[in-house]
């Protein structure tokens, strides 16, 4: 989770990730952030995040963001 | 059929009729036999483009279901190595057929709305160059909603290439989401996983379900034929006859063609939305309050959502997360600064978005040019953030303060109308001189002298049009902070409800610009 929140902290600095619940609702993070993170979490944890995955359920928040890079993992 | 017309409302009611008579089983029959009825009535011959395209994205479906299912059972007892190999080959051809569907289903569309576009251009092209000679152009009329169904239609079997679902082994659910008659002719452009079953599944009647649809459908009528339709005969007058005005005249002509076209477009998708509501169906909402936006990024996102939402699924992320792309970004990445890194490939992806979402609304250079315009106001808006940021914390501004959110709505409201000035002009040529005699000759005073009064609308259309706007404007308001209006009127006591009832029903036919003293005016939406 810190490596997954320093990540997200380098590609969008300022925001509270680890208490903002609604990333999507809330307009901080747009189509051209969430490409960014995504890029970051493919090559960071070596995983293929596909443009079905992007969907604001996966993305609404770190701990959803958390559980689709596991998801990927175990896959 | 206009969703304004009488005829579209006496279809209505004996689709519900039919619809609510049948047992639930067979209620989608209703639903998919009135839209094509819908559909023959208003373009006949062209009725073959909608059930082609039916046809191949059903036949792709299954094919791309039979790879998967040939898949499964081709890689049971191999080792991983050759699993991988395997389905590194699957992928290969499922993605040729989603690509042969893709590209079969954007035929009709490209050689109908775009063939006579290019012909004509390259024509000019070649004349220019000294090569003589005419490019043959077609006569064909454009088949009603098919830069709707289309996008309907990709979206389906891309969403079957990517696993989101399984295709339907039933094409008449496939023909009932394509050509559903509430959304064929200006959408919202709706998403299988969302509307297919909504639509085959048969809806109990629900009193509450269908007085609210039939209150959003007035709703929008009231925008429409108040509002709109007022506002347009100003708005012709002066675009239809753009050299003799200038100043004040085309900044309110601009003005009111962005309410008109709002007015217009999300009153027609009260109406759809209304319309399908009666038959339990959920449509995909296409507005929410763009003119509150912060910048253009956001209106777009509150603006034509479906539109917006096709061009992020289907081309922006497949662009961004494609393999050469991702290479592309790496180097980038490895050669330039983290600024850079981050700004170029989005704003290459990007391109294709807005390149594509200007074409999309029409076969001319001024359609494209408009979805151009607002790719260089967000690139130009990436680049310079970090100035700006910097310039702010200088002067101590406070970019989470009630006045700077103000000024950019402010800010964004200009970009926006500027947009529409563009979008309303016939050409790029009128568009550069209506742009221009905006600050040619500042003539205040016709907005006090009665000069407006001269321009095919009277005091009382203008007061309409302000009364009608603070409604609008009220609606949004409340909309904005949560609040759902029809959910509001229904727990009111029965006679406030039925005043509200009437109110709204007799400002329709009372207000209306129908009639003999009013142009008909038909729906910007439905032409593209």
């Amino acid at each position: 989770m810190e490596e997954l929140l320093e990540l997200l902290e380098g590609v969008k600095p300022g925001v509270d990730f680890k208490n903002e619940k609604d990333l999507i609702g809330t307009g901080i993070l747009d189509s051209i952030s969430i490409v960014e993170i995504v890029g970051e979490l493919n090559d960071e944890f070596d995983i293929e995040i596909s443009p079905i995955d992007i969907v604001p359920e996966n993305f609404k928040n770190v701990d959803a963001i958390y559980a689709l890079v596991q998801r990927l993992q175990e896959d | 059929m206009s969703y304004t017309s009488s005829e579209y409302f006496v279809f209505l009611l004996l689709a519900v009729v039919c619809y609510y008579i049948i047992p639930k089983k067979g209620r989608w029959v209703v639903l998919l036999l009135a839209s094509y009825a819908f559909y023959f009535y208003s373009s006949r011959k062209y009725i073959i483009f909608i059930i082609g395209s039916v046809i191949t994205i059903y036949l792709i479906g299954l094919w791309l279901n039979r790879i998967d299912v040939d898949f499964k059972e081709a890689k049971k007892g191999l080792d991983k190595e050759a699993k991988k190999a395997l389905k590194a080959k699957v992928s290969r051809k499922k993605r040729l057929v989603v690509w042969l569907g893709i590209v079969i289903n954007f035929i009709p569309l490209v050689f109908l709305k775009y063939f006579n576009f290019f012909s004509y251009e390259l024509t000019r092209v070649g004349n220019y160059m000294g090569i003589g000679g005419k490019l043959p152009i077609h006569h064909f009329l454009l088949p009603l909603g098919i830069s709707f169904y289309t996008l309907a239609a990709v979206s389906y079997i891309s969403d079957v290439y990517r696993g989101k679902y399984a295709a339907t082994r039933n094409p008449f659910k496939l023909a009932l989401f394509l050509g559903f008659f509430p959304h064929i002719v200006e959408g919202p452009i709706g998403r299988f996983d969302l509307l297919g079953e909504q639509l085959y599944e048969g809806h109990s009647f629900d009193y509450a379900r269908v007085t609210q649809g039939i209150q959003l459908m007035f709703w929008g009528l009231f925008k429409k034929l108040v509002v709109a339709d007022r506002a347009a005969i100003f708005v012709d007058t002066v675009f239809n006859d753009y050299t003799n005005y200038s100043g004040m005249y085309v900044v309110v002509a601009m003005l009111l063609y962005t309410l008109q076209l709002y007015a217009e477009f999300s009153g027609c998708m009260d109406i759809v939305m209304g319309s399908a509501e009666i038959f339990g169906v959920k449509l995909d909402k296409n507005f929410e309050r763009p003119f509150i936006s912060k910048t253009v990024s956001e209106f777009w996102r509150r603006w034509h959502m479906t539109l917006g939402g096709w061009f992020r699924d289907y081309v922006f992320y497949p662009i961004s997360l494609s393999k050469s792309f991702t290479k592309f970004s790496k180097k980038v990445k490895a050669k330039c600064s983290p600024f850079v890194a981050r700004i170029l490939p989005a704003a290459m992806a990007m391109f294709v978005v807005w390149f594509g979402t200007g074409i999309w609304h029409g076969a001319s250079l001024k359609y494209i040019m408009y979805g151009l315009y607002y790719y260089i106001i967000m690139v130009a808006g990436m680049l310079t953030e970090p100035l700006w940021c910097r310039i702010f914390d200088k002067l101590k501004v406070d970019r989470k303060g009630k006045v700077y959110r103000a000024l950019q709505v402010v800010r964004t409201f200009i970009f926006v109308n500027i947009g529409m000035l563009l979008f309303r002009t016939d050409n790029m040529g009128s568009f550069f001189h209506m742009f221009r005699s905006m600050f040619s000759n500042l003539n205040l005073s016709v907005l006090t002298d009665g000069s407006l009064l001269n321009m095919g609308i009277d005091k009382m259309d203008i007061t309409v049009i302000i009364i009608g706007l603070i409604f609008i404007i009220i609606a949004g308001v409340l909309g904005e902070r949560g609040c759902n209006i029809r959910e509001a009127v229904a727990g009111k006591n029965i006679v406030v409800r039925w005043i509200l009832y009437y109110a709204l029903v007799l400002a329709v036919l009372i207000l209306g610009a129908y009639g003999f003293n009013y142009p008909d005016i038909g729906f910007i939406y439905a032409q593209f």
